[in-house]
Order: C-alpha cells, then sequence, then structure tokens
C-alpha cells in the first residue's frame, strides 16, 4: 500500500469506516442471530436433548404406518370439526411425530377452509398447501374481514408447531398477537411407533431447538414485525459489511492463510480476516438468502405492482401452492386410509422423504389429504406435493414443479436452511456458522483493541468505548452462560411446572441480563476472564446436571451409539473447553500500559482504523 | 466417503497454494522454493481445486454438489491455516 494512488485510497478509507461502523452498530445482534443460528442447523438434535425421556430412536420409523397411526389417533384427540389437521412425519432426526390441529372456527362453514390470505385476495375454496417454508400458511387464521393484508405466508419461514399461534397474520403490523385471543391451533406429540399421545413425562414441556431457530430471525419478547423487522436490518448491515470489508481488506490473497501470532492487534485483524476470507462463500450466501427468505416481510408491496390481479394473493399462489378444496359438503364420511397414499408418495420421492401429511375437512366428504415432499437431497424448498381424495383414497393432482422465479426463492430459501444437508454437510453448515460468529465476535473485539491503546486515560475510557465494550462482554461471553442456562433449567425445572417451556426460555435472558449487568459493573478485563470462566463452568457441568438427572449419562449414550445425546454433550464440552482456554488466554494477558502517547510516532491526525500494514509498536504492546 | 475424498482433494489443493506463497515458504523451510517448484505447486493447487469441483458435482450433481464444494473449500482452507499456525509456532521454539 505504498502506491500513491490517493482516489483508491479514499475508496478503501470510506469502504473502512463504512465496514466498521455497520459492523458494530448491529454487531451485538448479529452475533446472537449467527451463534443462533448456527445451533439451528442442529435444531432436531437440541430437541431431542430437551425430550431425554423420549426413548433414543433405533430405527427410522416406517413413515406411511406412523401417519396412519397419527390420523387414527388425532380422529380421537383433535377438536370435532377441525377443518385441518396437519402432521409432521418422523424421519431419521425426528423420531417423534408432532401434529397440530386448527380449532373450528365460527367462520369454517363460510369459508370452508382456511385461505391465508383475505377472502379478496384467493378464492375462499383456496388453501394454501404447506407452502414449503412452512406450515403456518394452512392453519393461519383467517384475517379479519375488511383488515388490510398485512402479512404473506412467506413472513413465516416456520414449519413447526407453536408458531401457527405466532403468525403474523394474527397480529396488525407492529402489534402483538392479542395474548387474551383464543388459541387456533392445538398440538401435540406422538409416538412414532405406537402413535400414542406422548403426554407427562415424554411430552416434558419444552421449546426445544426450536427456540434458537426462532430467536435467529425474529428474537424473543418483541412482537414478530418488529422482532423481523430487526433481524433483517441486521441482516442487511452484514451484507454492508461483508461487500464494505472484501473491499477494505488490503491483501486478500497475500494474507490469505496469514496469522501472526500473539501480536495484539495485528493477531485480532488476522483472526478476524481469516474467519471471514476463508468463509467467505458462506457468509455472503447467508447474509443474501437471510434477506431473501423473508423478502416477502420487508418488501410487502412489490407484489401488488408485480402482479396486475390480486398482488400478494397471486404470488403466494405462486410460491405455496394452492389447492382447491370444495367446500365443506356437511355430509360426514370416513376418512380414507392414509399408509396407502404415503406409500404412494414413498414409491414416488423415495421411503425416507415424505415430510408431511395434512388432512382438510377431516371427517366431511368433501375431505382432501395432502403428502409432501421432503427436503431430502434436494437443494430447493419450492413445495412439491400430492393430492388425494379423503373419501376414496384417489389420487387426485400431483404438483412438482413451480415457475423459474419462484424456483429461484425456494433455491435460495433451501441454501439458507441447509435442511436438505446429509451428515457432513450438516456439521459444515454448523462450523461455518460458527466461523461467522466469531468473525462478528472478533471484529467487536477488534474496535475495541483499536482504540483502547489510544485511550487517553485507559481506566477511565469515554462512554462510547465504555458501552462497546461491555456490551461485547455481555454479547460474547453472556449468551453462551444464557444458553447454558436455559439447557440446565431444561433438566432442573419441575416437570409440573406451569408455562414450564417459557420458563426455560425466561432462565435464559434472565442469565443473559445478568452478565450483562456484571459485565457493567467489574473492571473490563476481571469481567472478560470471570464471564467467560462461568460459561466454561455452565457448559461443562450440563453432561453432570444430565448424568444426574435422567437415565441417559454420557457415557451410556457413548456405549449405546446414541449420538444424538453423545454429540450435543460433547459438543457442549467442546464449547466449555474453548470458553476455558478463552478465559485462560485473558487472564495470562498481560496489558502494558502504553509509555508513551500511543500516537506520538505518528504523524497521521486520526489513523483509520483497519489499515494499518504495521500496528504502531506501543498499539501492538497494548494490545498483545 | 464422497465427502472424505472432497475434503481431501480441497486439503491438498490449498496445501499446495499456501506452499506456493513466498511468506509460508519461509515459515516452513526458512527459505524460499525455488520458482519452478513454486510455479508447479501453484498449477497443482488450482488444478486439484478444480478436480474436487469436478468431483463434487459429478458425484452430487450440481445444486448439491457446489453447496458440498463451497463447504468444504471453506473447511480445507482454515485447516491448512490452522496448520500452518501450529507450524510456525513449532519453529519459533
Amino acid at each position: 500500500m505504498k502506491s500513491g494512488r490517493p482516489k483508491a485510497r479514499g475508496l478503501r478509507q470510506t469502504m473502512s469506516d463504512l465496514h466498521i461502523w455497520s459492523g458494530l452498530l448491529l454487531g451485538w445482534l448479529l452475533y446472537a442471530m449467527f451463534l443462533t443460528g448456527s445451533l439451528s442447523y442442529f435444531r432436531q438434535e437440541i430437541t431431542q436433548w430437551m425430550l431425554p425421556e423420549a426413548p433414543p430412536p433405533r430405527s427410522v420409523p416406517d413413515a406411511a404406518q406412523a401417519a396412519q397411526r397419527v390420523v387414527d389417533a388425532l380422529g380421537r384427540v383433535a377438536a370435532p370439526g377441525s377443518p385441518q389437521w396437519s402432521i409432521a412425519l418422523p424421519d431419521a432426526r425426528t423420531p417423534i411425530v408432532s401434529a397440530a390441529w386448527r380449532l373450528p372456527q365460527p367462520e369454517d362453514d363460510l369459508l370452508s377452509a382456511m385461505p391465508t390470505l383475505g377472502p379478496s385476495f384467493v378464492p375462499s375454496n383456496a388453501v394454501p398447501v404447506l407452502a414449503p417454508p412452512t406450515l403456518a400458511p394452512v392453519l393461519a387464521p383467517k384475517p379479519v374481514p375488511g383488515q388490510a393484508l398485512n402479512e404473506s405466508p412467506e413472513g413465516m419461514p416456520e414449519d413447526t408447531l407453536e408458531d401457527m399461534q405466532e403468525d403474523p397474520l394474527d397480529a396488525a403490523p407492529g402489534l402483538a398477537p392479542d395474548p387474551l385471543r383464543e388459541p387456533i391451533v392445538e398440538e401435540a406429540r406422538f409416538d412414532a411407533v405406537t402413535g400414542e399421545r406422548l403426554a407427562g413425562p415424554a411430552g416434558r414441556e419444552t421449546q426445544g431447538g426450536d427456540f434458537f431457530y426462532r430467536f435467529h430471525f425474529q428474537f424473543h419478547y418483541l412482537p414478530l414485525q418488529w422482532g423481523r423487522w430487526l433481524a433483517g436490518l441486521a441482516g442487511m448491515f452484514m451484507l454492508v459489511a461483508i461487500v464494505s470489508g472484501v473491499i477494505t481488506h488490503k491483501k486478500f490473497f497475500a494474507d490469505f492463510f496469514t496469522f501472526r501470532w500473539g501480536q495484539g492487534l495485528r493477531a485480532w485483524l488476522d483472526a478476524h480476516n481469516a474467519l471471514s476470507v476463508l468463509a467467505l462463500p458462506f457468509h455472503l450466501m447467508i447474509a443474501y438468502t437471510g434477506l431473501v427468505v423473508m423478502m416477502l416481510t420487508y418488501l410487502p408491496w412489490s407484489p401488488d405492482l408485480a402482479f396486475s390481479n390480486g398482488g400478494r394473493g397471486q404470488l403466494a399462489k405462486q410460491m405455496s401452492a394452492f389447492l382447491s378444496v370444495p367446500p365443506r359438503s356437511h355430509v360426514a364420511a370416513p376418512l380414507a386410509p392414509v399408509a396407502p397414499m404415503v406409500r404412494a408418495a414413498q414409491q414416488r420421492w423415495g421411503a425416507h422423504n415424505v415430510a408431511r401429511v395434512i388432512v382438510a375437512l377431516p371427517g366431511d366428504a368433501g375431505a382432501r389429504v395432502v403428502v409432501a415432499r421432503g427436503d431430502e437431497q434436494r437443494v430447493s424448498y419450492s413445495p412439491q406435493y400430492m393430492v388425494f381424495d379423503g373419501r376414496t383414497g384417489r389420487l387426485l393432482a400431483v404438483r412438482e414443479a413451480v415457475g423459474p422465479a419462484a424456483e429461484t426463492r425456494g433455491v435460495l430459501y433451501a441454501l439458507h436452511m441447509g435442511r436438505f444437508a446429509d451428515g457432513a454437510l450438516r456439521w459444515l453448515y454448523f462450523l461455518l456458522g460458527l466461523a461467522g460468529t466469531a468473525m462478528v465476535g472478533t471484529g467487536l473485539v477488534l474496535w475495541t483493541v483499536k482504540r483502547r491503546a489510544r485511550l487517553p486515560e485507559p481506566a477511565r475510557p469515554y462512554f462510547g468505548f465504555w458501552l462497546v465494550d461491555r456490551l461485547n462482554i455481555a454479547a460474547i461471553a453472556g449468551l453462551p452462560i444464557g444458553i447454558a442456562a436455559m439447557l440446565g433449567a431444561n433438566r432442573l425445572l419441575p416437570l409440573g411446572l406451569a408455562q414450564r417451556a417459557a420458563w426455560e426460555i425466561h432462565i435464559l435472558f434472565i442469565a443473559w441480563g445478568a452478565a450483562l449487568a456484571w459485565a457493567m459493573g467489574r473492571p473490563a478485563k476481571q469481567a472478560w476472564i470471570e464471564l467467560l470462566a462461568l460459561a466454561a463452568a455452565l457448559l461443562a457441568l450440563l453432561p453432570i446436571v444430565n448424568a444426574l438427572t435422567t437415565d441417559r449419562p454420557l457415557w451410556a449414550s457413548l456405549r449405546a451409539g446414541d449420538w444424538v445425546f453423545a454429540g450435543v454433550e460433547l459438543a457442549l464440552l467442546a464449547f466449555a473447553a474453548l470458553h476455558a482456554g478463552l478465559a485462560l488466554r485473558v487472564a495470562r494477558h498481560r496489558s502494558k500500559e502504553p509509555k508513551a502517547p500511543p500516537r506520538s510516532a505518528s504523524p497521521r491526525p486520526s489513523p483509520p482504523a483497519l489499515r494499518d500494514p504495521e500496528p504502531q509498536p506501543t498499539l501492538r504492546e497494548a494490545a498483545s | 466417503m464422497t465427502h472424505l475424498t472432497l475434503a481431501a482433494l480441497c486439503l491438498a489443493a490449498f496445501a499446495a497454494l499456501a506452499l506456493a506463497m513466498q511468506r509460508h515458504q519461509h515459515t516452513l523451510f526458512d527459505a524460499g522454493l525455488p520458482r519452478t517448484r513454486t510455479r508447479a505447486l501453484r498449477i497443482a493447487g488450482w488444478g486439484l481445486l478444480a478436480a474436487a469441483l469436478a468431483f463434487a458435482v459429478r458425484t452430487q450433481g450440481w445444486s448439491l454438489g457446489l453447496v458440498a464444494y463451497a463447504g468444504h473449500i471453506s473447511l480445507a482452507a482454515a485447516l491448512v491455516l490452522g496448520g500452518l499456525i501450529v507450524a510456525g509456532r513449532r519453529r519459533v521454539r
């Protein structure tokens, strides 16, 4: 960078500033989003770990039989007159069958099914069939007639059951769902082999890994709409930070494998660069596709322009595939056996590649059964499904393709979620997600390392520095404490506790908040050491707590080859070791007070942050 | 098995590319390698990266293959970096 091209330097300097501030402003949120998002790649496994009473699966349950048993069970369990059942079939990662059913609403007779979008947009007898991104639209409540359409099915990148109650369709934009509103969906878990409803201990009330998934894009305690907008803002900043960071980076290829150990600022910068550059394809992909996943939440009006009639309704039809259901006939008719329908789908897509069975108008002569394809080995989220007549069991239609634009979106969507991934690829997603987490973390720390040396009075920094420093501690060391506390609460809270699932999550935020308070009240270095050590201790304790409170201790899991339990606990121990190592490193770190004013040697008035090829010696000392 | 082969190809590719860089030659061998060897390493590195891509696409198709490839190159590059850090620290001692 000795070249005398002021113009290029100017651009790089601008980009550097942009990178620094776009990265910092939402960095703490991005850190949490990256960490919980990475965990979400193993959310089924985490859920299994959080439901220790459910027996470990010996083999993948047969989807057709499981579907039949649960459909039979729903006939007894679900509310009579329910207009729709939805059954998530078991697979190798989810040995339990989750089912949900919509409670009958007075208007059901009028509309007969549940158009996701208001009556003005979609023919009243159209049912959105499992836009694969989401089950939500299927079971989404009807908007209040006359109310402006405020959300698309797209806003719901979710296929878990609880979310159906939280669908943004419930709420006007920016408003929380009314807590007093009657729930419109009920759900239950079933044993895949016996078809018995899991209740009591085996149904330990927990959100499991789904919490991380949901927090990742909508946070918690926030109205969903706000949370998603905030996540989108963070995602946009992330994209800006990535692009500006690449432009800022002077020696993208020359420093490709460079890490200069132990030189303070230099080492932090090298680490930040390595984590960013080496995983750049992933970072770019995840930031961009993350925005695409939620595109209709962020740009809700564009479809109105793109489609001459019907706007969003048209779009939803394209993306989520609507199914026409004849109006309720009010003639009772038993449902045809579901197992043969699932078998037909298995023949078409593979034995383990049927994801879901949806029954519209069960018990009515006009019933329809939809069998939806799974994500296995398919890098697309576009809906594929078979439709059967619910009374006769006859195959009515097969849908396996969408238009090119919808397919593009389906592919980008699938890339973000990674549900098609096999074991190895899933681990790659997870590790690259952690690399992103570390990228954000090192970037945040870099901001303070860079500036600490320049503080006139390091013991009494200005407020902005103090705040960033403390928020860094709370975000980077505090969130793991909160997560460990939540996982511990899953084991230690009484099973009968009211609102148990909610309390697990409250405990995460209580612990996280306590960590923030601690970080604010202690000297920075002590706070780092203490909180990192606490995180390490809590994470390491979890396998012990599990051994004491369940009959599936780590050694038994290892011996039995139960890799879900063993894997989660070994990962917890690895994270514990990581945090212990970080705590030790901070503790050993001896900060040398800069003897001279740090900038005395430099004639430059305001040193650009990410530009120094060789940091000033004082900087180096202070940060090493 | 596919993933193992892919990982090995990517790892070899990045190892060759790293070895083709002067800075890392000095870390590892105290001296730079001859120019011809450096060039051979660079060609081998890029060639292996291309071979890995071809292998990924051939075995897993374009969609899955490209995704797996993108993941494996990141992991392999990180492993090479880790190896260089360890090697560098060893020599310092």
